[in-house]
């Protein structure tokens, strides 16, 4: 039975990882590489919703199935960019290089201040624009995450890069997103995911790959709050023609600031416009990059709340539920995917 | 429609009012149960309304709330509470 993206576990030990990146780290990423073959055969074997998921994404992307083969890359390729992760945040000489692209339009936000947000989608890996981070320490960067996701990932993180986990912060608390808005005060970056959608959170329809998909509105209302530009931000893996491995960080303006409270829905309605033909464009040139391995079109969450723009505020404070700061579409108004 | 136990204060009409215009509520102001919880149950707002929240007070009456605030709990209580914070530092 298919479950839900955010009930699946890390597959193998921790104590495993870590004494594989140990022999990565010794063997070099070459020799490396050959044994992700083997790893990746598990993984694709044991993962029927995530070949059904990746499946889909390019039926959509090609117009016609894809051949296993095709599916079969796709594993290797996020088996790689774990791997790489050792190799960059170890500063290893064999670790890919990173290029920047879009920097000059981020400058301004960080130099005079008042920060950006950058919203990237789990396309790609986030752990190589944190490498390029460290290249720039006077880069105040923040990471936004579930705190499951984050504990998890702090655990990791300290093992690798002690230090690094106080750059995380659990969404949520007031105090967090206070503590968003002090680093953007002082021309960081906060960096969030835009691409996946929760139980019981709101969310947008927009057209994605030709056909409709939910995305989540919390960072897109966040962004707003916090009145900063926003910025699509995705750091993707290709090889270069000259066989090198190369990971491009880009950055790219969606949004200035939003306005107060007049033009809001306009100014979130065209985010998400903006933020999904981005990320459709990113999935075109850097296809193997798309790391949701479930269908994106049709996630499980049960029944979703999705915002609808053309309704008017509901009234507040009789008891209203959380996140209903807009109204949702009746579920029975519209043919649920 | 919420019953109003006890009466605003005409400081906290002033927040409500804030409050109201700055988050886009269809309520009324003065029906806000000063005592009454913002958060979730209550008037039913989320962290990210405090956040706007915190915005117009600070650029309302110049107060800024920071993360390591130790009242930040008891702050977003209550319209009570955010108008006694904001009497207390108001510039």
């Amino acid at each position: 039975m298919a479950r839900a993206w955010f009930e699946k576990r890390e597959r193998g030990s921790a104590w495993l990882l870590a004494r594989a990146r140990v022999l990565a780290l010794w063997m070099g990423r070459t020799p490396a590489l050959g044994f992700l073959w083997l790893v990746t055969v598990y993984f694709y074997a044991f993962s029927r919703d995530g070949r059904a998921g990746i499946r889909a994404y390019y039926e959509h992307l090609l117009g016609r199935a894809p051949g296993a083969r095709r599916i079969f890359h796709h594993y290797f390729r996020f088996a790689q960019t774990i791997l790489d992760r050792a190799y960059l945040l170890a500063r290893h000489k064999d670790a890919p290089r990173l290029l920047i692209r879009g920097f000059d339009a981020i400058y301004p936000s960080l130099v005079e201040g008042g920060g950006a947000i950058l919203l990237g989608a789990h396309l790609g890996s986030f752990e190589a624009a944190r490498a390029a981070a460290f290249e720039h320490p006077e880069l105040k960067i923040q990471v936004l995450m579930d705190a499951e996701i984050s504990r998890k990932l702090n655990n990791a993180m300290s093992v690798l890069c002690p230090g690094m986990h106080e750059s995380v912060v659990s969404l949520g608390s007031p105090a967090a997103l206070l503590r968003v808005k002090e680093t953007l005060a002082q021309g960081g970056l906060v960096g969030m995911m835009g691409d996946r959608v929760r139980p019981d959170e709101l969310t947008y329809r927009q057209d994605f790959l030709g056909d409709e998909a939910l995305f989540p509105l919390g960072p897109l209302r966040l962004a707003a709050a916090l009145r900063v530009p926003v910025f699509f931000f995705a750091s993707t893996y290709r090889t270069a023609v000259d066989g090198s491995a190369t990971y491009e960080v880009v950055f790219e303006l969606l949004c200035g600031p939003a306005p107060g409270i007049d033009g809001r829905t306009q100014w979130l309605q065209e985010l998400g416009r903006r933020y999904v033909a981005a990320l459709e464009s990113h999935c075109r040139i850097v296809p193997d990059n798309w790391f949701n391995f479930y269908d994106f079109w049709h996630p499980q969450i049960g029944q979703p709340l999705v915002v609808d723009w053309s309704a008017q505020p509901a009234r507040r404070g009789s008891g209203a539920s959380v996140d209903r700061a807009y109204p949702v579409e009746d579920l029975k108004s519209h043919d649920e995917p | 429609m919420v019953t109003v136990n006890t009466q605003q204060t005409e400081f906290e009409q002033e927040i409500a009012r804030l409050l109201v215009s700055s988050l886009n509520l269809a309520i009324d102001p003065n029906t806000i149960d000063p005592q009454a919880p913002l958060f979730r149950e209550g008037l039913g707002l989320d962290s990210i309304d405090m956040l706007e929240i915190a915005l117009a007070m600070s650029q309302h009456f110049g107060i800024q709330l920071r993360s390591d605030d130790p009242d930040n709990a008891t702050i977003f209580a209550s319209l009570r509470a955010l108008a006694g914070v904001v009497v207390s530092r108001r510039i």
